[in-house]
């Protein structure tokens, strides 16, 4: 039951945090350094999440294989850009630098 | 390229990986205790790999709801600031399809569908087939690893959990445009990275997502 209350609560809190900005009108035009400030902000979230997962992937801080593969997907995402290469490319070096005892 | 065929084409390494991570997650819900129907509602329901992730791990620690409820709430506070970024492309649609949208409305959805955005075109259609893809590809990986899953042992080791971190570094590369995207995208890599180390693992993307474009600003009033 718990477990119900749970998971229907914390599906509310996440539809809001999608839906609010979408549906809630809010007047006039925004100002420039709002526009600018809302096109930067795509990459800095997308970063934001790619520096999270590289920092504590697994609930443990980095050994440093996370930060090699990071590596190693962006420099295969600049040779071919291709993003199914790039994470091929990132979890076969992440796989190997922990084989390593990173 | 029609926009649902570019969708397509372009959206495939992005779903083959949401399986994989879905597979992932049916794996990690089960043997933290849920069954495979709670584990495949949670994935209904939430439609948010991060945060499941973390909902099942408190669950499994004996958390009390409401500090689940919380935890998840802030996790996905980053979505409030994707939904600001959408808004102006979805100025034409209704308000049903708004909700429709936000309900798909995640990490891999908004990264995919703002380049479609940034490439000029105005549809939705690529939004909204993409996100559709990835709800069946997330739903479809949850039951396959809560049902079949049992077998496998230390995921970690093949790296499979850090192909959506992967995904994520090749999207940033890819959409950078000029040097300030670069310099604001290493801002929030280096933000989001500190700030998770010090132990604020809700906070750090909402923070640093926030924070990294006000960079951009500092760039243009020096060059003025």
């Amino acid at each position: 039951m718990t477990f119900w209350v749970t998971v229907v609560a914390a599906g509310i809190a996440t539809y809001l945090t999608r839906s609010l900005p979408l549906v809630v009108t809010l007047r006039g035009s925004a100002p420039e350094w709002l526009r600018s400030y809302l096109d930067a902000l795509p990459i800095a979230i997308i970063a934001a999440l790619a520096g999270a997962g590289i920092a504590v992937p697994d609930s443990q801080p980095t050994g440093g294989a996370e930060i090699g593969a990071a590596f190693v997907a962006l420099a295969a995402t600049a040779w071919r850009r291709n993003l199914l290469f790039a994470v091929v490319a990132g979890v076969a070096a992440v796989a190997a630098l922990r084989a390593a005892g990173l | 390229m029609t926009p649902r065929r570019a969708a397509i084409a372009e959206g495939w390494p992005v779903l083959v990986t949401v399986v994989v991570v879905g597979i992932a997650f049916g794996l990690t819900a089960r043997q933290a205790g849920l069954s495979v129907l709670e584990t495949s509602a949670t994935s209904v329901i939430l439609f948010a790999g991060a945060a499941q992730f973390v909902m099942i791990d408190l669950l499994r620690t004996g958390a009390p709801a409401p500090f689940i409820v919380l935890a998840v709430l802030l996790l996905n506070a980053r979505h409030l600031l994707m939904a600001a970024a959408v808004r102006p492309f979805v100025a034409t649609a209704s308000q049903i399809e708004r909700a429709g949208l936000a309900y798909v409305l995640t990490d891999e959805a908004f990264a995919m569908g703002i380049g479609w955005f940034r490439r000029g075109h105005r549809d939705l259609t690529y939004f909204a087939v993409i996100g559709v893809l990835l709800w069946c590809f997330w739903n479809a990986g949850t039951l396959l690893g809560a049902t079949f899953g049992a077998g496998v042992e230390e995921p970690q080791r093949f790296g499979i959990d850090f192909a959506i971190t992967a995904v994520f570094v090749a999207i940033v590369a890819i959409s950078v445009r000029h040097r300030g995207d670069a310099v604001v995208a290493a801002a929030a890599v280096l933000v989001a990275a500190g700030l998770r180390l010090a132990g604020a693992s809700a906070v750090a993307v909402v923070a640093a997502g926030a924070l990294a474009p006000l960079v951009a600003f500092g760039l243009r009033a020096r060059r003025r």
